[in-house]
């Protein structure tokens, strides 16, 4: 891992994706938040261009009123000047329309009470002047010059000057309502972009943010998988050379098996054979005994005479029969040493076809000692080297036909079944069973258990069992003094690999 | 034996009393011819090669050799004597030893040994494979050795 920059909060997967799922939440927020922002934003601009329009609206009314205004007083000098019916008809239609503006306007600023107070002035104001043209208008009918005369003196030009004050003065209200709106919605337009700056900000912080962290998780994660992909290299590596190692090993104990076995026979010839030179040359020597037995008593005393008749043979045969096990021991260790030596050819055993022949090859033995063997079908596929598979079943049944219970015909039963990628084969007897703490003890060479009334060297388990160990297998015992006992050969399936 | 001339035995072994016990047993089956005993293979092939009485000077020979010698393989020396151009590649070797390997067994044929026979401790056996080997020895024809053979 690279110094400097470390993520405490990333140390386990789930805190990576905790971590991610925060990140896109902050995204998204900043997403719906600038879309609720700019459709805000959009409903305010539409507000205040309907504003907009409405004050315009107001403006044109009140320009509108002022051209009545206007035109009524054209309308009322122009009669009073020309005393024709088309000004007065002008000045009637006119007024008809007045009102209906006023009321226009009144209704559009409702909701201004400056406006409000503008438009009531100009009601009563544009009421003054309507008595006082109307009035003019009545004179002028009556008495044209009076009428004139009238116009001269009166206060209409005073009341058209106010009138126009107030609607200036309602204009340029609607103008400042106009210029306060429009900032406004300059500001709001400025609010806008703000938000969508800050959550664009926000956005990219946050995107950058991911990008640098899932690159540093990538990266540690890559890291992870070389370390472990060299460190499995190093691993088989290390496994090769062990089991280089222990291959040497054990051809090593084969060869000192070897070797120590024929080094040990050499003497044991000597031994033997002076032995048989020893025989044959004390016969002379009590032929002799004999005749002086015979022709001279008295020379014989009786320690000669036992020496040569008991003693002699006595020690001999002792000497015969110990270097006879000797041999035979040496030739189990041989025995041994070869198995563990010869290659192992594997293949497709019919399993209860083999204990059937094995069978068959005991049966005489069988008979003779009463015991039957049955075998269970159906019996797995096995793959294996047949002649260890032979030898191993072979010895377990022999077995089990030699250690029977006193008064108990024997009953072997062998079955076998899968276990996982291993084969496991039993052997059931109902001899007189091992004692538990014998269990490990009767696989080692030379060790036997129990009462020792049978032929034997306590080779054949040891024997099995390095077989077993040959093929990657194990030999088990369960058993109880009086009870029997059930050896299990387990072996795999398919040979295994490194078999050597 | 051949009738001209005297076969010398040849005896390659290097335990005193498996030697003793070899010759004990020739005699017993009524062969007197001369027994050389040689405990090593470096003073043997002296012998069998440059000695004036050595086979490959004088006369015909049999050898019995063991395999488990203490400065050569048996083996070696079996190679020697049957090796292509060799004087004494025709002379019989029988090989006595107490490995009862059989590829060892194999191998010593295959180098050209006439007889192997495996010295079992059981003495009785032993006793007489000599023995027969001494009746074998007495009916043999050893084939005469031509000077450049």
């Amino acid at each position: 891992m690279r110094q400097g920059w470390t993520i405490p909060l990333l140390r386990t997967e789930r805190q990576f994706s905790r971590f991610v799922l925060v990140c896109v939440s902050v995204g998204f927020v900043a997403l719906i938040g600038s879309a609720i922002a700019a459709g805000l934003t959009v409903m305010r601009t539409q507000d205040h261009a309907r504003w907009v329009e409405h004050t315009y609206e107001v403006e044109q009314r009140v320009s509108s009123l002022r051209v009545l205004v206007e035109r009524l007083e054209v309308a009322r000098r122009g009669y009073l000047l020309s005393h024709q019916p088309v000004s007065k008809q002008t000045f009637r239609e006119t007024v008809a329309e007045e009102p209906l503006l006023i009321a226009e306007i009144r209704r559009l600023t409702a909701d201004n009470p400056v406006q409000q107070n503008n438009i009531t002035r100009v009601e009563r104001l544009v009421a003054q002047q309507f008595r006082l043209q109307s009035a003019s208008i009545v004179l002028a009918d009556r008495d044209p010059a009076a009428a004139v005369a009238a116009f001269n003196r009166d206060t209409s030009l005073g009341l058209t000057r106010e009138l126009r004050l107030v609607t200036n003065a309602m204009r340029l209200e609607e103008n400042h309502l106009l210029m306060m709106r429009i900032t406004a919605q300059r500001q709001s337009v400025r609010e806008l972009f703000m938000i969508l700056t800050g959550f664009g900000i926000l956005a990219a912080v946050v995107a950058v943010f991911s990008i640098l962290v899932l690159r540093r998780y990538t990266g540690s994660l890559v890291e992870a998988r070389d370390a472990e992909r060299t460190l499995a290299a190093e691993l088989e590596d290390r496994v090769r050379a062990r089991t280089y190692e222990l291959s040497r090993a054990n051809d090593e104990i084969q060869r000192f098996a070897y070797i120590v076995s024929h080094d040990l026979r050499s003497p044991l010839v000597n031994v033997m054979g002076f032995t048989g030179e020893l025989e044959a040359a004390a016969r002379p020597l009590v032929a002799l005994v004999d005749r002086v037995e015979a022709e001279a008593p008295h020379l014989i005393d009786p320690e000669a005479a036992i020496a040569a008749r008991e003693d002699l043979p006595e020690s001999i045969g002792f000497i015969r029969t110990s270097t006879q096990k000797m041999d035979r021991l040496i030739n189990a260790i041989l025995r041994l040493a070869r198995e563990g030596r010869r290659v192992m050819t594997p293949e497709a055993i019919d399993l209860a076809g083999l204990i059937e022949s094995i069978v068959a090859t005991l049966q005489h033995r069988l008979d003779e000692l009463g015991a039957t063997v049955t075998v269970e079908r159906p019996m797995p596929e096995l793959v294996a080297d047949r002649l260890a598979v032979e030898q191993m079943l072979s010895n377990l049944i022999e077995n089990a036909s030699k250690y029977l219970q006193p008064g108990r015909p024997g009953r072997i039963v062998v079955s076998a079944r899968t276990n996982r990628d291993r084969v496991a084969i039993d052997v059931a007897d109902n001899g007189r069973g091992i004692d538990p703490r014998d269990h490990d003890r009767i696989f080692d060479l030379f060790r036997r258990s129990g009462q020792q009334d049978q032929p034997g060297e306590g080779i054949g388990l040891a024997h099995v069992r390095a077989l077993a160990y040959r093929l990657g297998g194990l030999i088990d015992c369960r058993s109880a003094l009086g009870e029997g006992a059930t050896f299990t050969l387990s072996i795999p399936t398919q040979p295994i690999a490194s078999q050597g | 034996m051949n009738a001209h001339q005297p076969v010398n035995i040849v005896m390659i072994e290097d335990d005193e009393g498996h030697a003793r016990l070899i010759e004990k047993n020739i005699r017993r089956a009524g062969i007197s011819n001369d027994i050389r005993h040689f405990t090593d293979g470096t003073s043997a092939l002296d012998y069998l090669y440059t000695s004036p009485d050595g086979p490959a000077l004088n006369g015909p020979a049999l050898i019995l050799l063991d395999l488990n010698l203490p400065d050569m393989s048996g083996t070696d020396i079996l190679i020697r004597i049957k090796a292509e151009g060799s004087p004494l590649r025709r002379t019989p070797v029988i090989v006595l030893t107490t490995t009862d390997d059989k590829v060892e067994i194999q191998r010593c044929y295959d180098l050209g040994a006439n007889v192997y026979i495996t010295k079992p401790v059981d003495y009785e056996s032993f006793a007489t494979a000599i023995r027969q080997l001494g009746l074998f020895l007495s009916v043999i024809q050893l084939p005469v050795i031509e000077p450049d053979a």
